[in-house]
């Protein structure tokens, strides 16, 4: 028995299972976790090599440039750069999309191992990072206090930061801003020269006198007891009582050569919220955690722990990323419930009657929430990609259905019974439903195939797509059949209601009208084929022409997500109490000038190396980094993409700033923030480069729609250098490691022993006093001591001169680069491609110096080049599934004859719209191949079929063309109605997927009113060559046997 | 005796065999998937592209009494919907066993 048979035989089963569906993917679809983007490994290995002492380019010659060497052999490697900075080498590698990035790991641990060994001896062992998204924070919150500002760090970690680490999911909290507590002992050196003592001997004692020593166990009588010794300090003021050394017989104690304070460290990076000193928790998730969970616990845990804080600390949300992900998914499900409507209404205007109508519409929320058992099953989350695939398929998954209810009808209407009705009508369309299917899968389904970023995101959405139109097929076959055969009523027992009567007397006569006329108008198409098919072949020309001129393309439209993320530098070297008071100034101002901005904060200072998202980011005594939040998009007339204008426009009239960049949605991390162009200067001599960046800048900067020119390089930076003369310091048994060890200690302070009370543990540094240590006589006055106890001056060793040294030096496969990035506002980032590359062309470059467009414009080139080669594959797959089901190979090129209109048509509305062509219009695109040839198909389909029922070719088609119109149009306009709340979205990230509905929407109305003609006019041009053809041939034939 | 055999659209079947009964009629023979078209008018039965409509047959030999009950039941059943397609020829039976 087949299998719409058994359907019709089993209602109860078949209800049943599909009620179990349903109440299946409710239950997986609860237990989902939310998350923005499909989990997405990413693919950035970074190699860290620390070479201590090393200047920048001793460590590019010896450390970064071997590296590079090695791993630059590395499987699917895509590009290398690297920065080589004092003391340190950071190589980035990144890789092709969508591969196994553990395999990637072991190839590059391999690498990394061949050439360790040719590593200068200093060098430490490289250490490998692999990026992932958990490591971009799901909720920054800041703290500003006053009193209680001081132990801000102690009372954050343990009231705040503890209890959120407990939340499942939380991975690490951290708190980052607050100055940690520290025993600073400062030493005076004159009186420490005077008792002839050098400052690592203090810090020696200090070490020595701070420890708590088991000493053993011993018996006394029948008891065993433990012997110890407690020599830790119980307060740090104890401090001041040992003894450091002795002078003359005397004790020397340290209060005599040094004061010991308990205060707060110094030189910390400081964050800034609303103007008020704050420090910045940070919680990050573990992999695999649901974000908005984890944020929604946080959140409800916040009034908690204020409630036990003291009461000038108040707690602030400056970032949380599940604020948006909530508003994205809650307007993606405001699009899908409005599209239902709207698909709703469409089939009921069409179908006149309201049993027909529940019956195609209930295959809706079947298919789609059948959709989330593939989900839950594959470890997948909600998310928009996910969602916008409901949201596409909506419109598609109903034509199954009307196809199969619509011969259900016919079959009714000539006077069967429901139930047989439905066992034969769905059989004899159940090849060409499965077809029409197998049209859509064969788009969707190598989409999840392709490589690059857009398999990357694609993916998902094709396997969703594929899986919601197969259900969707599956349910047209049972469930439809099933339906109709127990709701329909036959043609004698209908009762006609109020709705009927006047369905039949006001849309009914419309639609017979409109049958009517587009029946005249196909009988006209038919009789003048060459001059209609000329006629339209001129209408593709003119609007191929008009789309190929307006073409502006794009990667990513850009989105608001209520962030902006700031940097703004001072000259180098500025001290950070400058940086700090012009920081307060810029949040002063930017605070009374918009009144959307909610939250201003910012950091300045050098980040704690035990922060690793805060040491990952630029930080400098003289940078100050700024997160701007604003209200929500919807409460606020201008977007962060003019707001970001108009703070560069206050910021570039502040003279004493040297750069700033203005980033609207908060970095190129986020995936929101627009487009940027990058200029990449290749070249060796640092001079050349220089000077070629130097002018290409300026050249830049007059190209419109590009803002915030930066060129990479860092500035040469101001310093001193303590030049040690070999032979003197030999002479003196001393080294130079053991002279630099000596100065450091003085003026960054020795560590060698840390103060323990409740628990926690603070430095105690030992080093010179402030006042000892401002000046250059300071430091050439400092005494090192050699071995034999004699202290020599750093001035009779060498001398300080004042030097320049570039701070940080970048390479880009494997040569020397200088990067000159430009974002792009207010223009198409192929427009502004185009004069970037006219600039390039047109700059005079030093011999050696190369240059390279990079940027979103890279990032573009390859992915539309991934997915040019997946609409190939699309157009050949569906010409396969067409030429298979017709047995023919030109009814399916007819009918691929209409998907170039569907191309210019959405170029067209794009164009019209004002939208350039991104990733995600292209991806509309090929979408279309698989949409606009179901009309085709089913209009052909008809007429090949009055034709072997004996029609001459005219009627034929004017017949067929006259009873598909309905269908088409029915499934035609559930598909573009349906996508049209996804194309004028308003909510927030609408953004994103509204180029995807405006292509889909322009080239579905073109292609549909084209090919309504087209396929007449063609038919019946091609049968015509047909008939004739045949009559010569029968003609020969006569005339062959007349002869004989 | 008289055989009957009825030509029929298969979305008649199952209501024929079951009234069959209801007049008095037990035994018959059916064919399922026959094609075939009316001499006068109505869609062609072949279970192909153009005409998907099937045909089944059934031959049932009955007392000659029966005969008018049964194709008064069946001229009636194909007025209802003359579309499908339905038709019963009469002849005699020559003898049995």
């Amino acid at each position: 028995m087949k299998i719409y048979e058994t359907a019709v035989k089993n209602p109860v089963g078949t209800a049943l299972i599909f009620i179990g569906v349903v109440l299946i993917g409710i239950m997986f679809y609860i237990q989902l976790p939310i998350d923005l983007l499909p989990d997405i490994e990413v693919n950035m290995v970074s190699v860290i090599t620390t070479y201590p002492g090393a200047g920048a380019e001793d460590v590019e010659t010896n450390v970064t440039r071997p590296l590079e060497d090695a791993l630059n052999t590395t499987e699917n490697l895509n590009e290398i750069t690297s920065e080589s900075r004092d003391g340190v080498s950071v190589i980035m590698l990144e890789f092709e999309y969508g591969i196994n990035m553990d395999e990637v790991m072991n190839d590059v641990r391999d690498k990394v191992d061949m050439v360790v060994g040719f590593l200068p001896d200093g060098a430490e062992d490289p250490m490998l990072l692999k990026f992932s998204t958990e490591m971009i924070p799901v909720v920054i919150l800041s703290a500003t206090a006053e009193e209680s500002a001081g132990a801000l760090y102690k009372i954050l970690d343990e009231q705040v930061a503890n209890p959120l680490n407990r939340i499942s999911g939380v991975g690490t909290v951290s708190v980052s801003g607050a100055p940690q507590r520290e025993i600073q002992v400062n030493v005076i050196p004159s009186k420490l020269e005077a008792y002839n003592i050098p400052l690592e001997q203090i810090a020696q004692v200090i070490a020595n006198e701070n420890v708590n020593i088991p000493a053993g166990d011993f018996d006394i009588g029948t008891q065993t007891y433990m012997l110890r010794l407690e020599g830790e300090f119980q307060e740090s003021r104890y401090l001041n009582d040992i003894v450091v050394g002795n002078y003359q017989g005397r004790s020397v104690y340290l209060r005599d050569v040094a004061t010991v304070k308990d205060t707060l460290e110094s030189r910390v990076q400081e964050s800034y919220t609303n103007g008020q000193r704050s420090a910045s928790i940070m919680v990050q998730k573990q992999s695999g955690a649901n974000t908005v969970a984890i944020a929604d616990a946080v959140n409800a845990q916040l009034p908690e722990l204020q409630k036990n804080l003291p009461p000038d600390i108040k707690i602030e949300t400056v970032m949380d990323t599940s604020d948006y992900i909530k508003r994205s998914i809650n307007s993606l499900l405001e699009t899908i419930l409005l599209a239902l409507v709207i698909v709703g209404i469409v089939v009921l205007f069409f179908l006149g009657r309201w049993r027909a109508t529940i019956i195609v519409l209930v295959t809706i929320p079947i298919s789609l929430i059948g959709s989330f058992i593939y989900l839950f099953i594959t470890g997948n989350t909600i998310n928009i990609i996910s969602l916008s695939a409901l949201s596409i398929a909506i419109g598609l998954v109903v034509d199954d259905a009307i196809v199969v209810l619509e011969n259900i009808t016919t079959h009714i209407e000539r006077g069967s019974r429901p139930k047989q009705a439905a066992v034969y009508g769905t059989e004899e369309v159940s090849l060409s439903v499965m077809a029409a299917t197998l049209t859509i899968i064969a788009v969707f389904l190598p989409m999840t195939m392709i490589s690059g970023l857009a398999g990357v995101l694609f993916e998902q959405l094709g396997w969703m797509v594929t899986i919601i139109i197969s259900l969707s097929l599956v349910i047209a076959l049972t469930l439809t059949p099933m339906m109709s055969a127990h709701m329909l009523r036959s043609s004698k027992d209908a009762k006609v209601s109020g709705f009927d009567r006047w369905y039949n007397k006001n849309i009914l006569t419309l639609l017979n009208k409109l049958d009517a006329g587009y029946s005249r108008v196909i009988h006209r198409v038919a009789r003048r084929r060459r001059a209609t098919v000329f006629i339209i072949l001129f209408i593709f020309i003119v609007s191929l022409v008009v789309s190929v001129i307006t073409l502006k393309t794009e990667f990513m439209p850009a989105t608001d997500n209520n962030t902006i993320a700031m940097t703004v530098e001072m000259p180098t070297g500025t001290r950070m109490e400058l940086a700090r008071e012009t920081g307060n100034r810029i949040t002063q101002q930017l605070k009374e000038k918009y009144p959307e901005i909610e939250v201003v904060s910012f950091t300045v200072g050098v980040a704690d190396a035990e922060n690793t998202f805060a040491a990952m980011q630029d930080n400098a005594s003289n940078l100050m980094s700024y997160t701007l939040r604003m209200t929500e998009a919807e409460n606020r007339k201008k977007d962060i993409y003019e707001i970001s204008e108009e703070i560069r426009l206050m910021l570039a009239q502040m003279p004493e700033l040297y750069r700033f960049e203005v980033t609207p949605g908060g970095g190129a991390m986020s995936m929101v923030g627009g487009s940027f162009v990058d200029v990449d200067v290749f070249g060796y001599d640092f001079a050349a480069t220089d000077e070629a960046a130097a002018t290409l800048q300026s050249e830049l900067g007059k190209v419109r729609g590009l803002r915030d020119i930066t060129i990479s390089r860092k500035d040469y930076r101001l310093e001193y250098q303590i030049q040690f003369d070999r032979e003197k310091l030999a002479l003196n048994g001393l080294n130079m490691s053991t002279a630099a060890g000596a100065v450091r200690n003085r003026v960054n302070g020795l560590v060698m022993s840390r103060y323990r009370e409740e628990g926690e543990e603070y430095d105690i540094r030992v080093r010179f006093d402030e006042p000892y240590r401002q000046s250059l006589e300071d430091i050439e006055n400092i005494l090192i001591y050699n071995p034999m106890g004699k202290g020599v001056r750093v001035r009779d060793l060498g001398e300080v001169v004042e030097a320049s040294s570039l701070p940080q030096i970048d390479r880009k496969d494997r040569e020397r680069v200088v990067t000159i990035t430009g974002s792009v506002y207010g223009r198409a980032l192929s427009e502004v491609a185009q004069d970037v590359s006219d600039v390039m062309a047109t700059t005079d470059l030093p011999p050696g110096v190369q240059l390279e467009l990079g940027g979103t414009v890279e990032d573009q080139q390859d992915t539309f080049a991934d997915l040019s080669l997946l609409l190939v594959i699309v157009s050949l797959l569906v010409y396969i599934v067409l030429a298979s089901q017709f047995e023919s190979l030109t009814y399916p090129f007819m009918i691929i004859l209409t998907v170039p209109f569907a191309f210019t048509g959405s170029l067209l509305l794009l164009a019209l719209t004002g939208q350039p062509l991104g990733i995600m219009g292209y991806v509309g695109m090929i979408m279309l191949v698989g949409m606009v040839v179901k009309n085709a198909i089913v209009l052909i389909d008809y007429i090949n079929l009055n034709r072997e029922r004996g029609m001459s070719i005219i009627t034929a088609v004017t017949h067929g063309g006259r009873s598909r119109l309905r269908p088409i149009l029915m499934t035609t306009l559930t598909t573009i109605l349906g996508m049209v709340p996804l194309a004028i979205g308003t909510g927030q990230g609408s953004e994103m997927w509204q180029t995807l509905g405006i292509s889909i929407i322009g080239g579905m109305t073109f292609s549909a009113v084209i090919s309504l003609i087209l396929i007449p006019a063609l038919y019946s041009m091609m049968a015509g060559y047909g008939v004739r053809r045949k009559r010569r041939k029968h003609r020969e034939v006569l005339v062959e046997n007349g002869n004989q | 005796m008289k055989a009957v055999m009825i030509v029929l659209d298969q979305a008649h079947y199952e209501m024929i065999v079951n009234d069959l009964s209801s007049l008095n009629i037990r035994g018959f023979t059916s064919w399922k998937e026959v094609y075939g078209k009316g001499s006068n008018d109505g869609f062609p039965h072949y279970g192909s592209h153009a005409w998907p409509s099937v045909n089944n047959a059934i031959l049932t030999v009955v007392a000659d009494e029966k005969v008018e009950g049964l194709l008064s039941y069946l001229r009636e059943l194909d007025n209802e919907s003359a579309n499908l397609g339905l038709r019963a020829f009469v002849w005699n039976i020559e003898a049995e066993m």
